[in-house]
């Protein structure tokens, strides 16, 4: 089982639900509203009147067959959109109940 | 969920409830007045109160001026005025525009009751009239007969006035100029003397025998009848052989002392339409009536009536007030109309996507049509006040529509869904939507505030635009993104044509955006050159304000002028007419087909025509209704033709007085400008001295076409002056005596003669050629109690008297008014510098002051109050602004914007040569708001520049290259929104062209100053705040050096302990 938590560009949000739903990944956890910047080109998401735009964040667990196709389609989303932005990262899940 | 996100989810409900809106808005506008001017109500009251037999002066000091003193503590009064003259006294109370008149009307009764007993005994109660603007005839009619002119009275009267007052909303119709049939019976005075029979005895004798008189009921066997003696005549002849007395024992038949004549009324006033006898028909609406819409009813109804008259009676209509209405509604709605395809033009060129195009211009109507809404719920009317506010809003209801849309675009082009990219893309510009809508409230709510005559006016256009400016919002935060989720798409590939029609657009805005860039990087390095320059300008243009004539209102081209001309009093009627058809000749060679009626009436009005009656009559007195084509089908314009029909009325040396009116002096605005002279003082010799003087320096002056002095000379009447004891000694009285003479001259009322239903008067008076003579008068015969002839010269003497003028007041004082006309191409303020300018070389006496009022008052009125508005506008700018921006730095930079836009009206106005009314105030007004909107824009872009970390100049100039677009985009909607307003030639342009003329170049200095002023001034006054913190960081730098260094130090260590 591994961990994925996903930033990305509020506007996003629908396409990552949509990917989540396709690879039957049930469960998640949202954030809405997320500051955030990138390390290297990502413009910052503050939500300010410099920076209007705003991140959203989810934690979702998943079986470690999905994590490969998972951080494929959201490369390839990441891809059709650069402007906005989107990163995911994995690590384990040592134990859960 | 916010208001853009459920939009955007629930695209149905927000459509319908958008659709809904333009039902109820379409609703409304069917059911819409259409009128000339929003229903300004009246703010003039009369008090009429009747002294007989008091003369000018004593009605003066007996009835007016303790009714003055009373009536001048009635609130809100702005002046009272008053007329004495012989037997009467009016009082005129004008009150502050905008105030309830019945309320008025209360306390104004309430202080009447108070004076009335301090009246003398004798006068009567005073009576209170409103004076409305519906009293205003809203059509004129004239007829045209031959054979049928006799009857003439008879045939209008049962065919088309009667008809015509059974349609809704006519209130009065009357007919002028048709004489009356009238029984006369001439009694010849020697015959009469002769059987010693009175004019009074025949009288009694026709009355008593013209009756029918029900004798009441008798039964015969089982039947009841009506019993009922039928003595009315049947034919006016029967009453040739009445008896009226006995003379030696023989029956005195009235055929032996008179001769009876079925004929019209002796004098009546006469009406000519084109040179031809007829009539006119005179029709009033009713209070709170339509015009158009009555009009419109009449203008149908009156090929149907002409069916009914004779043919020889021809029907012809001589001013139709709704025609120029119409027309004027009809130019302007053609100015909307090029206005919105302006616009949407506009959109496009710098948009450059169709899709786009059609959701701004889907907003445009949405939002103009909820003000019908708004106007039908407040009884309000679409008139050049409501219109001309849908002309101005067009340009300003698109711009927050492209703020979101503009932004919503972006966030497609970075790769967002349509739809997250309208939620979000709305989102972040929310703030400033309304902020921006905020800024136009600041400046459109004042208006609804205003007082005095510009708030009846500016009222509606206030209103309007309120609620246009939050539909319009309320439309960008809720259907533009609900629109855009659905029909904006990333455009990937472009259509061959579409590029081959946009590519040097686009290649010419791109160069532009380098060029702008490239100007203002040599700007803000060359700040206070930049500045001084801008401000060298603005005082460039102060120095041209100084030749800008003003006026109150632009002088309308209703087509219609009126002319009152008088003759020495006591010119016949026949010379009075000779002299008008000679003028209607040759104004109809000059103008031919261009003057569609010229209509005149002469003579003295039947006492019963409600219309002829209110206006000056007499036989001496020449009243002429001219209507021209619109303006558009003529080559001279109404103040050219009206300078000419002076010229050719001066030719006349036997006219003693002329009064030229354009415009058909319906009252009210858009008349000629005309500066009014007042002389107060006691004394008449004085008064009318200053007058005369005043009047001839005046008449001298070119730009004045017509001068009229108020006070009228004095009028030559005959008087018979009884002697009351000879009177007396004949036991009888004045009145008796006086009753006598009337019924001699004037003709004594013995009955009524009915024929099918109508009555006709028969008037018993002495022959006309016994009338003719002092010594006639000498020889009445009176009947003393005993029976007893007495001639009147035994009883008194025929004197010739002047009758004194009548007693002009106002506010207390006596009054002359010397007004001056004037003359084409010249303003208000050329006559009232040049009056002023007499005034000052007169040598007036003390005691006596003259004073400027009129429409000149009403323009320092107005005047004050905008100005009041205007500051009032510019504070609640700035705390918007102030609040928006959380500074108070920014909003002051941006509000130094303001003057250029009026260094932009005044250039404007200078270069067209118009002049500075109402009109154009009003539109410099509404640029405080669309300037500093430009402002906003520009600062805001460039702060967010610098909270991205940019320093100032990069900043400043990326920003105003990034900018440039959407302001010359917001401006050019606006201002091209404003063209055709500013040229349109049409019927009534002359009343919005200033207003056109003033936002144009206003707008357009003031756009390109804000371009070039704004970034150098955040530059000026960033460079000081950047130079004020590096002076502090250096300070605080210095003392944190000088404590490293010094901290092990033992004087300082001891000091701190």
């Amino acid at each position: 089982m591994k961990s994925v938590f996903i930033a990305f560009d509020q506007a996003h949000k629908d396409a990552v639900i949509d990917i989540l739903d396709h690879l039957n990944c049930r469960g998640f956890s949202m954030v809405e509203q997320m500051q955030g910047r990138g390390s290297k080109t990502g413009e910052p998401h503050y939500g300010s009147h410099a920076w209007a735009s705003m991140n959203s964040g989810i934690i979702t667990m998943v079986e470690d067959s999905v994590v490969k196709r998972l951080l494929e389609e959201i490369k390839n989303l990441d891809e059709s959109a650069q402007m906005l932005g989107i990163r995911a990262f994995v690590w384990n899940v040592e134990q859960y109940y | 969920m916010s208001l853009f996100e459920s939009a955007v989810k629930r695209p149905i409900m927000t459509a319908l409830c958008f659709i809904a809106v333009v039902i109820f808005g379409l609703f409304s506008f069917s059911k819409l007045p259409i009128d000339l001017l929003p229903d300004i109500e009246t703010n003039t009251l009369m008090v009429m109160t009747s002294y007989s037999g008091a003369s000018a002066s004593d009605i003066e000091n007996n009835i007016t001026r303790p009714l003055e003193n009373t009536l001048n503590s009635v609130e809100h009064l702005k002046h009272i005025t008053s007329k004495s003259r012989e037997n009467v006294s009016v009082v005129t109370l004008e009150f502050e525009y905008g105030y309830d008149i019945d309320a008025l009307t209360n306390d104004v009764r309430d202080k009447l009751d108070m004076v009335t007993s301090a009246l003398p005994d004798e006068a009567n109660t005073p009576i209170i009239f409103k004076f409305s603007a519906d009293m205003i005839p809203i059509l004129m009619l004239s007829v045209k007969a031959e054979e049928s002119l006799p009857a003439l009275y008879k045939i209008l009267d049962d065919n088309i006035a009667n008809p015509l007052a059974r349609i809704d909303g006519v209130g009065t119709v009357s007919i002028s100029g048709a004489p009356k049939r009238e029984i006369n019976i001439y009694m010849d005075p020697v015959k009469m003397e002769a059987y010693n029979i009175p004019i009074e005895t025949v009288s009694n004798v026709i009355a008593t025998e013209n009756r029918n008189i029900p004798g009441g009921n008798f039964d015969v066997g089982s039947n009841t009848y009506a019993l009922r003696v039928e003595g009315e005549f049947n034919s006016p002849m029967e009453m040739k052989n009445l008896v009226v007395g006995t003379h030696n024992g023989a029956n005195v038949y009235l055929k032996d002392i008179a001769r009876i004549v079925d004929s019209t009324e002796e004098r009546a006033q006469k009406a000519f339409t084109d040179g031809q006898q007829g009539a006119m028909i005179i029709i009033q609406k009713q209070t709170g009536g339509n015009s158009v819409a009555i009009a419109n009813a009449v203008r149908e109804e009156l090929p149907k009536l002409q069916k009914r008259l004779p043919s020889d009676v021809e029907i012809g209509i001589i001013v139709d007030t709704s025609e120029n209405i119409m027309h004027t509604v009809e130019t302007l709605t053609e100015t909307i109309v090029y206005a919105l395809l302006f616009v949407m033009l506009v959109v496009f060129v710098f948009l450059g996507r169709w899709r786009a195009t059609v959701i701004i211009g889907i907003t445009i109507p949405f939002s103009l049509i909820a003000s019908f809404i708004y106007l039908l719920i407040t009884d309000g009317s679409l008139n050049i006040i409501s219109l001309s506010c849908l002309s101005i809003a067009i340009g300003n209801v698109v711009d927050d529509a492209i703020v979101v849309l503009e932004n919503v675009t972006t966030h497609i082009e970075r790769g967002s869904n349509p739809k997250s990219a309208a939620i979000h893309g709305t989102n972040e510009v929310a703030i400033s939507v309304v902020a921006s809508t905020l800024t136009m409230l600041a400046v459109f709510f004042p208006l609804t505030m205003v007082t005095g005559m510009a708030g009846i006016l500016f009222e509606q256009l206030g209103w309007m635009m309120c609620i246009i400016m939050i539909v319009s919002t309320a439309a960008a935060l809720s259907l533009i993104p609900m629109l855009c989720s659905n029909m904006l798409k990333l455009q990937k590939k472009q259509s061959k044509t579409f590029k081959v029609l946009y590519t040097p657009i686009a290649r010419a805005l791109d160069k532009l955006d380098d060029w702008y860039a490239g100007r203002i990087n040599w700007a803000v390095r060359h700040r206070w050159t930049v500045l001084i320059c801008c401000f060298g300008l603005f005082f460039v243009s102060l120095v041209c304000a100084s030749s800008i004539k003003s006026e109150f209102f632009p002088t309308q081209d209703n087509g219609r002028v009126a002319i009152t001309m008088e003759l020495p009093i006591g010119t016949r009627v026949e010379i009075s007419q000779d002299i008008a058809t000679k003028l209607t000749k040759m104004w109809q060679e000059r103008y031919g087909e261009e003057m569609e009626v010229c209509n005149f009436r002469v003579g003295q009005a039947d006492e019963d025509n409600v219309f002829a009656s209110m206006s000056d009559n007499g036989s001496h007195i020449i009243s002429f209704n001219i209507s021209f084509v619109p303006l558009t089908d003529r080559e001279k314009s109404l103040e050219i033709i009206c300078d000419e029909m002076r010229a050719d009325v001066k030719k006349f040396p036997e006219i003693a007085k002329s009064n030229v009116q354009l415009g058909g002096g319906g009252g009210g605005m858009g008349g000629q400008s005309m500066a009014s002279f007042e002389i107060y003082g006691y004394d008449f010799e004085v008064t009318d001295r200053l007058a005369k003087a005043l009047s001839d320096s005046l008449k001298r002056a070119s730009v004045i076409s017509q001068v009229n002095i108020s006070r009228s000379d004095y009028q030559p009447e005959y008087q018979v002056e009884f002697d009351r004891e000879k009177l007396a000694l004949h036991g009888l009285n004045l009145s008796t005596a006086a009753t006598y003479l009337r019924n001699r001259y004037n003709g004594s009322l013995a009955t009524y003669f009915r024929e099918d239903g109508d009555e006709y008067d028969v008037k018993v008076r002495y022959e006309p050629n016994s009338r003719t003579s002092i010594a006639d008068i000498e020889n009445i015969t009176i009947y003393s109690s005993t029976g007893k002839p007495v001639r009147i010269k035994e009883l008194g003497k025929v004197v010739q008297r002047e009758l004194p003028p009548t007693i002009e007041r106002k506010d207390r004082e006596r009054v002359v008014t010397v007004n001056a006309v004037m003359a084409a191409g010249a303003a208000l303020s050329d006559g009232v510098e040049y009056g002023l300018g007499v005034i000052d070389r007169m040598d007036i006496p003390s005691g006596y002051n003259i004073d400027v009022a009129g429409s000149y008052e009403d323009q320092q009125d107005t005047n004050a109050d905008l100005g009041v508005l205007a500051i009032l506008i510019i504070v609640l700018v700035f705390i918007v602004m102030a609040a928006q921006f959380e500074s108070l730095t920014y909003p002051f930079i941006i509000m130094f914007s303001v003057p250029f836009a009026l260094s932009g009206v005044l250039l404007g106005l200078f270069l067209t040569g118009t002049n500075m009314n109402v009109m154009s105030i009003l539109g410099a007004i509404m640029l405080i708001g669309i300037v500093v909107k430009n402002g906003i824009v520009l600062i805001d872009y460039t702060m967010l520049l610098r909270e991205r970390g940019l320093g100032l100049i990069p900043a400043t100039v990326r920003a105003a290259r990034s900018r440039l677009r959407p302001i010359l985009m917001t401006t050019f909607t606006t201002i091209l929104g404003m063209v055709p307003l500013a040229v349109s030639q049409g019927v009534g342009a002359e009343m919005w062209r200033p207003m056109g003329i003033a936002v144009i170049g206003g707008l357009t200095i003031s756009t390109m100053m804000t371009l070039i002023y704004t970034p150098v001034m955040y530059c000026v006054f960033g460079g000081v705040g950047i130079k004020r913190r590096r002076k502090s960081l250096k300070a605080k730098r210095e003392l944190d050096e000088y404590w490293k260094e010094h901290k092990n130090d033992e004087q300082l260590i001891s000091a701190k302990k």
